[in-house]
Formats: structure tokens, C-alpha cells, sequence
């Protein structure tokens, strides 16, 4: 570097000289494990297309367990999209849209579901919170309201591009899984129409098995072609100080929901590593 | 006209796409959704990020000049400027993890440094069209663009609260460098330049080894590879590179001689060129 370079105003800290990629980068430091922000909470992920999307026949019954359960636990929502995101992500996939676009597309869905369980569960005490009213989550819970938010991360434009195929890697299951990570949920539970995972498609396969209980890790190494749950949810969950198990359970199935709150295993228990 | 497809009576209601009743987290779907392509959506805007802790932690002797040739160049050339954070940045970093603070919520607060760059960056640029670009106002680019102005962006990615979990490594993975490569990627800009303070990439810090080698130009998959003890860009950047569908080519050159940036913008290598071409096996899909 020559000699007349401007110098660089740098403000002390332990944390190494070189850049944020420097394996040492933290060597110096030792910094305790994250606190938990909203440790009581529940996080909960209604599916789109395999719960809201069946309409009044799960969703209704599925609000009236929710307003009981919420007596007694601290419960967040997140919306799925469906099958309104799917025709949306098909014509946008044909107009050759780049993955960005399609999941900013998939987060309107995903967000009038939203509006809707909003306008249902009203009368309970829901609220629909948006990204910016995040910090607001204290305050709603306390109020004995039950804060309903759209299940898409707000990645949009920055989704990165996938693996495999175009569609956004990260959809519902990551943004609401993320969600609690951060939050230090006390559970995360996935309601869809399925009692859980199974070794393949029991909707196609009628000799598809039922698992009980899985790492993470294992779930990814079987290397299934199809999944219950979005696959970065299985790769966040091994690198997470937090939420290092998750439920999917079948909402169709009056009381699922209320025991698993209660810690019960009724449907498939996916857990770190 | 659009079909609606009831299961069974009360049950599932589809509209009918090649989507309908797919898992979207089944592979033979998510492959069909494949192509080598993607429209790109702004094709002559360049995108140039300029770092925090090289160039803006150095103050009006860096920044000036760099600044200067942004100008000349937007005469020529459609640009979106990127702002990184620097020290201010690393020692939020350093409070919110002494503090407890998980990963998302560093990646919300950190952000903030690269608003206060923006603000400066915008100031410095306004009398030849520097404007902020919230990232809300993603979809008004076009406008701004054609009426000559000079868009500039904090480069953090709108993760915010969101930000994947980093285990050990605690710090967000997504950071600047990797937010303007997205904006790059899913605009199809005809270029994505980083501005550092270093000739490019070498196979150390050259701050702290002097032995170290330059690179001119290097593929992504062979830079992964050799898993150099550090790296002037993000890796989340070069990761991300062996899967976009437009931004296969990004270049680090040295603001500190500014007259690179307007050759690196008529597409002369002047620095470290990185690249994934789609056809080495190290690089291919």
C-alpha cells in the first residue's frame, strides 16, 4: 500500500484486524450465547396451500382452538401462500422472471392469507403485524393480542439465487422458522394437512411410511426427493442457537394443535443436528 | 380463462397452473423450473459498491476523488452506487455481541452505518443527481435512471430480523458486498465492480502478509477451493456466484486510484476478476 494512502479512522474493538471473513475474526472475543427476545413465545405456521387454501372447512375450526390455546400461551402466526403463489410463481417462471422477482411476487400471496386470518381471528384479539411494527411484538402480547404476519422473509429482491430450479429457496416455512429463531421461540409448530413427514408423498404414494422423529441432518442425507418442510428450514436448524426442533403436525385433526402447545408429540419432531 | 379445481367437497381448492398440487420442495419440480436464462430487467446499469472500511473509513482524501469519477462516468454510463459500513459497523458488531444480541438482530441494527455512509455519499453527489434509493423504491429505478441520476443504496440486504443463523460465527453471512451482487444479479447489470482498497484479491491479506500474491483473475469454484485464510470480499458472494443466472463476473479494483473505475466500467480488467463460467465442472450447476 503506498506510503501517501489516506489512513483509515478505525475504533478499537477485540474483534481481529482482518475482514469479516478472517477465520480468527472472533478469536479474540469471547461473547457469551444470545439472549432469547421473546422466550414464552409459540411461533406457529399455517401451510397455504395444504391448510388455508382447503378454506372454511379447516380454518374455521382451526380458529376457535387457536383462541382457546392463546389463554394460555403466548402464540405468533405466520401465513402461507398457496395456491395463488403457485399460479403467480408459474406465469412469472414463464415471463423468464429472475428469482428476486419471483419472491417479492410470492409475498402478496402470502399476505392476503394474512389479511383474511386477521379478519377472522379479530374477535380474539388478532392483529396483523407488519415488518416494521416487529419491535411492536411485546406490546401486542401482552395486550392478549394474537399478531398474525406473512409467513415470506422479506428477502424480495435479494432472494438468492436457488440450487436447483428458480423458485425462492427461502419461502413461508424459512420465514416463519427464522422468525423464531430470532426470537428465541419456545416452540415452532408447522400446521399442514399431513400428520407429518413421510418417506415419500402419501398424498401419491400410498406406501409412503410415517416418521416420528428425525434429526435435521438425517432428513437431509436420506436426500428425499420431496419434503414436508422447505429444505434451507433443516439447514438453518443445525447452524441455530435457538429453535433446534420444530413440529409438523395435521391441523385437520381437532386438538392436535392444543397438545402440541402443550409440549405433546402428535405429529413428526424434526430436531438439531 | 382460469380454472378452479375443487378436491372432494370442502377440501382443496387450486387454481389450475403447472404448479397446482405440486410440492414446491419436490426436485423434479423445482428442476422443471430451471433455465439457463432469466430476462435481465435493467441491462446497461452498472452496479459499483463502494466498501466501507477501504474507502469510506479514509475520508475526504479516499472519497473525493473516487466520487469525482463516479461523475464523469454517469455520462457514459447508468450507475447504482452501494455503501458498506466499516469500523462503525465492527464495533456494532462487537456491542450487540457482548450485549447477547442473536444474529438477526445484528443484522438489523448494522445497517444503520451504511444509512449514515448513504447519507454522506448522497450529500457529497446531490448537485450532479445522488439520490438515496430506500430499497421500497426498488421498482422506481427506471425513472431515476433515466432522468440522470446516480442511485445509492446502503449494500446490507433487507434480512433485517431475518438473517439465516451463522452458528459459531455469529455475525451475519449476508453483508454489503452480497447485497449489491443481488441487486446486480436479478437486475442483469452489465457489470458488478467492488471498490476496495487493494489492487484486488490476494492469497492473503496483504495488510498483514507481505509475501502475499496477487490474483488477477480467478474462477469462483477454484477460489472456494482453495479456502484462502482471508478473503477482500464476502464469501456469501463468490458462493452465491456458482448459482446466479446473470451475475457471473464481478471485478475488485483499488478506489484508491480512480481512474480504474472508468476503464473497469469499458470492461477492462484493471484489478482481480472473478468468474463462474457455467461450463467448468468446479463452477457448473
Amino acid at each position: 500500500m503506498a506510503a501517501d494512502t489516506p489512513p483509515r479512522k478505525s475504533i478499537p474493538t477485540p474483534l481481529g484486524e482482518g475482514t469479516l471473513n478472517a477465520p480468527d475474526f472472533l478469536a479474540g472475543a469471547d461473547y457469551g450465547p444470545p439472549i432469547r427476545v421473546l422466550p414464552d413465545v409459540n411461533v406457529i405456521k399455517i401451510g397455504g396451500q395444504s391448510f388455508f387454501d382447503r378454506g372454511r372447512a379447516a380454518v374455521w375450526p382451526l380458529v376457535e382452538e387457536l383462541a382457546a390455546c392463546a389463554k394460555q400461551h403466548q402464540i405468533i402466526l405466520g401465513m402461507g401462500g398457496g395456491t395463488r403463489s403457485r399460479h403467480a410463481y408459474s406465469i412469472g417462471l414463464g415471463l423468464g422472471l429472475p428469482t428476486g422477482v419471483i419472491a417479492a411476487i410470492g409475498s402478496s400471496t402470502s399476505l392476503q392469507n394474512a389479511h383474511m386470518m386477521q379478519m377472522l381471528m379479530a374477535k380474539h384479539g388478532g392483529i396483523l403485524v407488519s415488518f416494521e411494527e416487529f419491535e411492536k411484538l411485546p406490546m401486542f402480547l401482552r395486550s392478549g393480542g394474537i399478531p398474525i404476519m406473512v409467513g415470506m422473509p422479506p428477502f424480495h429482491h435479494w432472494e438468492r439465487p436457488p440450487v436447483t430450479g428458480r423458485i425462492p429457496a427461502n419461502r413461508t416455512d424459512a420465514g416463519v422458522y427464522l422468525m423464531a429463531e430470532f426470537l428465541g421461540a419456545r416452540s415452532c409448530i408447522f400446521v399442514k394437512d399431513e400428520k407429518g413427514l413421510y418417506t415419500d408423498d402419501p398424498k401419491k404414494n400410498p406406501e409412503a411410511k410415517f416418521i416420528e422423529r428425525i434429526t435435521a441432518k438425517e432428513l437431509l442425507d436420506m436426500n428425499p426427493n420431496d419434503l414436508v418442510i422447505e429444505r434451507v428450514v433443516l439447514e438453518y436448524m443445525q447452524r441455530a442457537a435457538h429453535v433446534r426442533e420444530v413440529q409438523v403436525i395435521n391441523g385437520l385433526k381437532p386438538g392436535n394443535l392444543t397438545q402440541a402447545l402443550n409440549g405433546d408429540h402428535v405429529g413428526t419432531i424434526i430436531t438439531a443436528p | 380463462m382460469t380454472e378452479i379445481i375443487k378436491e372432494g367437497s370442502g377440501h382443496r381448492t387450486h387454481i389450475k397452473s403447472p404448479l397446482m398440487r405440486e410440492s414446491l420442495m419436490d426436485r423434479k419440480v423445482l428442476t422443471a423450473t430451471d433455465s439457463e436464462q432469466v430476462i435481465p430487467i435493467l441491462p446497461d446499469v452498472h452496479v459499483v459498491h463502494i466498501g466501507g472500511a477501504s474507502i469510506l473509513d479514509r475520508g475526504k482524501d479516499a472519497i473525493l476523488p473516487l466520487l469525482d469519477e463516479v461523475v464523469r462516468c454517469r455520462r457514459e454510463y447508468k450507475i447504482i452506487l452501494g455503501v458498506g459500513g466499516g469500523a462503525r459497523m465492527r464495533h456494532t458488531y462487537h456491542i450487540a455481541l457482548d450485549l447477547g444480541i442473536p444474529t438477526g438482530g445484528l443484522a438489523m441494527v448494522a445497517g444503520a452505518v451504511n444509512e449514515q455512509n448513504r447519507y454522506m455519499v448522497q450529500a457529497l453527489l446531490a448537485k450532479h443527481g445522488g439520490v438515496v434509493l430506500h430499497k421500497d423504491h426498488y421498482v422506481v429505478l427506471p425513472l431515476w435512471l433515466a432522468s440522470g441520476m446516480i442511485p445509492i443504496l446502503s449494500g446490507m440486504p433487507p434480512y433485517h430480523y431475518w438473517e439465516p443463523p451463522t452458528g459459531l460465527d455469529r455475525v451475519p453471512y449476508y453483508r454489503e458486498d452480497f447485497g449489491m451482487f443481488m441487486v446486480s444479479e436479478v437486475l442483469g447489470a452489465a457489470s458488478m465492480i467492488y471498490v476496495k482498497d487493494e489492487d484486488g484479491l490476494y492469497t492473503a491479506d496483504p495488510k498483514k502478509d507481505e509475501l502475499a500474491e496477487f490474483i488477477p483473475g480467478i474462477t469462483a469454484g477454484e477460489l472456494l477451493a482453495r479456502d484462502l485464510p482471508d478473503l477482500i470480499i464476502d464469501r456469501s458472494v463468490v458462493e452465491n456466484m456458482l448459482h446466479a443466472r446473470n451475475t457471473r463476473r464481478v471485478q475488485i479494483l483499488n478506489g484508491l486510484k480512480p481512474e480504474l473505475l472508468g476503464r473497469a466500467l469499458a470492461g477492462e480488467p484493471v484489478g482481480t476478476v472473478i468468474t463462474a463460467p457455467k461450463e467448468d465442472p468446479a463452477d457448473g450447476r
